[in-house]
């Protein structure tokens, strides 16, 4: 594509910025990629806005800003353009204030290094394309695979939101673990309490199709267009169901303490879980399970499994309640039974706790120790228990030996994983896409996880959670019909190569691998069997899968390789053996806050310093660095958010990781310092990791001098493979 | 038009709450007693179970990225959100669908829409400060109590004109048609509780306290010093259960003390050279996955001590000597610490009472309750709570629960 030229506006903010803006509008209106240059005192607000929309209308929509933080003023900007139906997805921003004037003291300096970036993103400019917005209809039918309290409140909320729903059950009945519990705290109600009410609506509601005895084997498709294969009651062979999204609600999993000799769960009838006997309880049948005897004698053992590095490790969080709540009715049930509980701590939050006191106060007997041995002696059971805390044994009988195994993920959560593309977690849960606000979405767009199979959950946070699920898929379907504007990921099917190395990398596991029909009729050679579809309009527009692509098929439609590539070239226009600049991608989640608030902090670093945003630092090729190098960098350097906290999907910075490792290796092998490309990992609210690190990238610059392309000994990057 | 949906606070689950309502095209009013949106996440440094910073949450939808920090939240450039910063709700009456609310609006001195942070104003005059990097509006705000000689010139040279110094509070009446309370929690102050020594010593200070000393957004830089005398900490006790678990101040737990602990005793062993930790407890409750803080923490050395903390001796030195009944050996110990901190509990916020008995609410230990506490995020007929109003609670269920609240909000209106 021609390049195009594109208006410049530039801010002074309100004549407060050290820069120096004659020199910026005379030397940028000598840039043969420019219209024209604008100096406003204050863009944000109305008159510098329409002076944005009258630019845009005056050069097509090409325009970049160089102002403050794009972080802040893009939105006030599309909001302005919106109201007045401006296209304004063209506009590219260059932040020469939190990134520049207040950094750098040194004017002269604060104005080159402006300069230069505006010359780079004028470049970027150049070969943008318009982002049109797309319209998509989709079934409006989500299937939810599971049918206890979560998948019940999920089908309920998500047919409230206007869809239709099939609520697929892999027992007899519906109603999960909850239907037998005796007692949920905090609410004083039982399962069936809690249960019946949505159950009768579940039923009743003609939108929601309930299938029991029904197993998932697989899924394939995508985003509003997932065929889920299963088998059915009475019916061994496959069925098919077309649905537009999956909510995961498959519940938990009770551990079963078979290898535990110690308990001699398995071995003596009268030892038993803690799930067991709520179902006793409920059912009305509490008595010894080997001869039917009464109960008058309970220990129950805590963190059977959890908080142990043979089994578990972390913390099952429900079952000390758990064992309350069932301490509490046995007691109902026979008033002088005598409950023990051995613990390590006590685990209750907020006002469960009450309930905890409760319990103390109604005589259930707290020992904090473990069990030492269980064994029968006349038929009876007898358990030795170490009491940490009075540092003594006690011995006692027990009718009944309840054990408080780990929560564990159900099974299948695995093989579903393999065609739906969540991931998992180390304890084998469904890994949230982020921990701190994306708890209910997965790494793959279109199936939400709600309740226990993502981690262990009381009742009430189940009911929350499928809540929250159900609202996230209505963001995600908006009722079948999805608009969007089309800003992400392209595929040009000809260029494809059938690597999947998109399919198999991108981060929310948006590109398809599709199956050539008539790859076969070409020459044996030739035929790529395989090749990558993207729907753009799922794409998270991180560019992953364009940084990895070996044949340039699959690229960002905002950020393509040539734009990325003439940005850096002319970034470094004049970076040389006198000029040693670092460059620096920064991706747009944690590294551009963490850039931005050591601006708003005015916080000093070298001014021989270079930014270019990328959406992700995924986005950031091998190529990309080498071509800084090529452009006269002396040294390179990519800003990402921290380990394993990729914003984009988890992966991203990961990649990007690699891309750095390799770049390295191949500087090594070409006798370059490999250490002048390096990453790093940061956030907000520690600004000083970017100020320290770009001062290391500086600080290499100017110890591993001049480079290769300065003393004009390296060839040009597309002769090293030869 | 229908009625707005009102949002009474703008931390975390309040900001995400109106996002969600304003993407899906309800207008809501967001009504935030201070001068920056965030409420305590804005002062908690670094957040479990990320590990990262405090000040995200979920960005709009028709933005690029999967979430925002505070500062480029951009909460004052939807035209579905009115956000009302400094400001009360006084009175609620009416009925479901027509609330009348009756708010107190504090006088608007920097207009949010203008100012640019250009920093003139706050070399002109002390009255003027930014209260974080990250606060939301990204505006400077100005306290009238300061009096300065470059107040007036700097509101008359303000490039934008943002500055009002005459600005006064008024009261305005709306009608809404659903109420959602996000008015969070409160850290006890644990002045009353004595055998603690709070406020006797400046080296007794709380979680809070110490997030703010380990910040490096704070006066300290991040750097571990002793309040008394600014000389480096290096042996730091904390002591879990201060007012919670207690019938004399609040008999629940308070849920996310224990994480927030073992995340500084985290930091300080991690990050921080040679600095000792001792965590005094009575139920040490990492629940869930948490307990990686418990095990990393206990292998980094930080010394479990589970028991109570019996006498407090302040040395000449700066330093506190602290005497220990520890349970398990049955014996009582002495430590000689630099920082003493308290984990206390996590109350409802002022105002959380008054709301209750307003609406007729239920009361869960003084936070809000829900009708059925299986379905915790309502509390109403077309009245809903998210986050720590409902009890103390971490962002990631905050987030949840602020979803849980729009879903629910939709579902009412499809």
């Amino acid at each position: 594509m021609s390049d195009k030229k594109s208006a410049v506006l530039l801010c002074t903010c309100g004549k407060q910025l050290g820069l120096s803006f004659d020199l910026l509008e005379s030397e940028l209106k000598k840039n043969n990629l420019t219209t024209s240059v604008t100096v406003e005192d204050l863009v944000c607000q109305e008159e510098g806005l329409a002076k944005i929309a009258s630019l845009l209308a005056e050069n097509e929509g090409r325009l970049v800003i160089a102002a403050c933080t794009s972080q802040k003023i893009q939105p006030r900007i599309i909001q302005y353009l919106k109201d007045r139906g401006i296209d304004g997805t063209q506009i590219q921003y260059v932040n020469i204030r939190e990134h520049s004037a207040w950094v750098h003291s040194d004017v002269d300096e604060a104005t080159k290094k402006s300069l230069d970036m505006i010359r780079g993103t004028l470049a970027r400019s150049a070969t943008s394309v318009q982002l049109v917005p797309e319209t998509k209809e989709i079934g409006n039918h989500v299937s939810v695979i599971g049918g206890g309290i979560a998948g019940i409140e999920a089908a309920l909320s998500l047919s409230n939101l206007g869809y239709h729903v099939t609520l697929m059950e892999i027992s007899d009945q519906l109603g999960g673990h909850v239907k037998h519990l005796p007692l949920v705290a905090p609410t004083g109600k039982s399962g069936v309490e809690i249960l019946s009410g949505r159950l009768e609506s579940v039923e009743k509601d003609s939108k929601i199709t309930i299938l029991t005895k029904t197993k998932v084997k697989f899924v394939t498709g995508e985003m509003g267009d997932f065929t889920i294969h299963y088998t059915a009651e009475d019916n061994t062979s496959e069925l098919t169901l077309k649905t537009s999204a999956v909510v995961m609600a498959m519940g938990f999993k009770e551990f079963e303490p078979i290898g535990m000799e110690e308990y001699r769960y398995g071995k003596n009838p009268d030892v038993i879980t803690q799930f067991q006997l709520s179902r006793m309880l409920t059912e009305g049948t509490l008595a010894r399970p080997s001869d039917g005897g009464a109960v008058k004698e309970v220990v129950m053992v805590q963190c059977v499994g959890s908080r142990s590095e043979d089994y578990k490790r972390d913390c099952s969080k429900i079952c000390c309640t758990f064992a309350i709540d069932n301490s509490l009715e046995i007691l109902k049930q026979i008033p002088d039974a005598k409950v023990r509980v051995v613990y390590m701590d006590i685990r209750v939050p907020f006002e469960n706790e009450l309930v905890y006191k409760e319990s103390r106060e109604v005589g259930v007997d707290y020992i904090r120790g473990r069990i030492s041995m269980v064994w029968e002696q006349e038929g009876k059971t007898r358990v030795k228990i170490y009491d940490s805390l009075m540092d003594e044994y006690l011995e006692v009988p027990s009718d009944l030996l309840v054990l408080s195994t780990a929560i564990l993920p159900p099974d299948g959560v695995f093989a579903l994983s393999e065609t739906l593309g969540y991931a998992i977690e180390d304890d084998g849960h469904i890994k949230e896409l982020y921990g701190k606000l994306r708890r209910n979405e997965t790494r793959r767009r279109g199936v939400v996880a709600v309740g226990a199979v993502t981690r262990p959950q009381f009742v009430s946070e189940s009911i929350t959670d499928a809540q929250a699920g159900a609202l996230i898929l209505h963001n995600e379907l908006q009722g079948g019909k999805i608009q969007a504007i089309m800003r992400g990921a392209v595929l040009n099917v000809d260029d494809c190569v059938g690597c999947s190395l998109c399919a198999q990398q991108c981060p929310r596991g948006v590109p398809l691998m599709i199956e050539q029909i008539d790859a076969e009729e070409e020459s044996e050679d030739q035929k790529i069997l395989f090749k990558a579809a993207i729907d753009t309009l799922n794409c998270h527009s991180c560019g992953v899968c364009q940084s990895l692509c070996p044949s340039g098929a699959t690229q960002l439609n905002f950020l393509s390789n040539n734009q990325m590539w003439s940005e850096i070239e002319a970034t470094l226009e004049g970076a040389g053996a006198d000029n040693p600049v670092t460059l620096c991608f920064y991706c747009e989640e944690c590294a551009v806050s963490t850039i931005d608030i050591a601006g708003t902090l005015k916080m000093e670093y070298p001014a021989s310093t270079r930014l270019i945003p990328v959406p992700c630092a995924g986005r950031v090729s091998i190529i990309d660095i080498l071509k800084a190098f090529e452009g006269g960098a002396s040294s390179v350097m990519i800003a990402a958010c921290e380990t394993d906290r990729c914003h984009v999907g988890g992966t991203g910075n990961e990649i990007a990781q690699v891309q750095v490792d390799v770049a390295r290796d191949i500087l090594n092998a070409i006798g370059w310092k490999g250490e002048r490309v390096d990453m790093f990992r940061m956030f907000s609210a520690e600004p000083e990791r970017f100020t320290t690190a770009i001062s290391e990238m500086v600080r290499r610059a100017r110890e591993f001098g001049p480079t290769p392309v300065h003393t004009g000994t390296a060839g040009k990057w597309m002769e090293v493979g030869k | 038009m229908s009625n707005p949906v009102l949002i009474i606070g703008a931390g975390v689950a309040g900001m995400t709450a109106a996002v969600e309502l304003a993407d899906s095209g309800i207008k809501t009013v967001l009504v935030e007693r201070l001068s920056t949106t965030g409420g305590n996440a804005l002062n908690l440094y670094k957040a479990f179970p990320t590990d990262d910073c405090f000040y995200c949450f979920e960005g709009n939808r028709w933005r690029p990225g999967i979430r925002k920090c505070f500062y480029r939240s951009a909460l004052t450039e939807q035209p579905n959100i009115d956000l009302k910063m400094n400001s009360q709700v006084e009175e609620i009456s009416g009925l479901p669908g027509n609330f009348s609310v009756k708010l107190d609006i504090g006088p608007q001195y920097v207009d949010p829409k203008k100012c640019t942070m250009c920093g003139l104003c706050i070399e002109k005059s002390k009255a003027f400060s930014l209260v974080s990097p990250q606060c939301q509006p990204q505006a400077v705000v100005y306290d009238p109590e300061i009096e300065d000689t470059g107040t007036t010139s700097a509101a008359e040279e303000c490039p934008t004109k943002a500055i009002n110094l005459d600005a006064k509070s008024t009261k305005k009446i709306i009608s809404v048609s659903d109420i959602v309370i996000a008015t969070g929690y409160h850290e006890m102050q644990p002045v009353n509780v004595d055998e603690y020594g709070y406020g006797t010593h400046p080296n007794i200070i709380t979680q809070l306290e110490l997030a703010r000393i380990l910040d490096p957004l704070g006066e300290t830089k991040g750097v571990l010093l002793r309040p008394s005398d600014g000389k480096p900490a290096k042996r730091v006790m904390m002591v879990q259960c201060v007012g919670s678990r207690d019938e004399n101040y609040y008999a629940y737990c308070s849920k996310i003390c224990c994480v927030f602990a073992l995340k500084h005793a985290a930091i300080l062993t991690q990050d921080h050279e040679d600095v000792e930790v001792s965590v005094v407890y009575m139920d040490i409750r990492t629940y869930d996955r948490y307990e990686k803080y418990y095990r990393d923490t206990r292998n980094a050395g930080v010394e479990y001590i589970r028991g109570r903390v019996s006498r407090i001796e302040p040395q000449d030195d700066g330093s506190l000597d602290i005497i220990v009944f520890d349970s398990l050996l049955n014996k009582y110990l002495k430590f000689s610490v630099d920082i003493f901190v308290l984990s206390s509990a996590l109350e409802p916020s002022a105002g959380s009472s008054q709301i209750i008995s307003s609406l007729g609410l239920k009361s869960a230990s003084g936070f809000i309750g829900a009708i059925n506490p299986e379905t915790e995020v309502v509390v109403g007929n077309r009245i809903y709570a998210c986050g720590s109003a409902l009890g103390p609670s971490e962002v990631p269920e905050s987030v949840t629960q602020a979803r849980a609240v729009v879903s629910k909000i939709l579902q009412s209106k499809e």
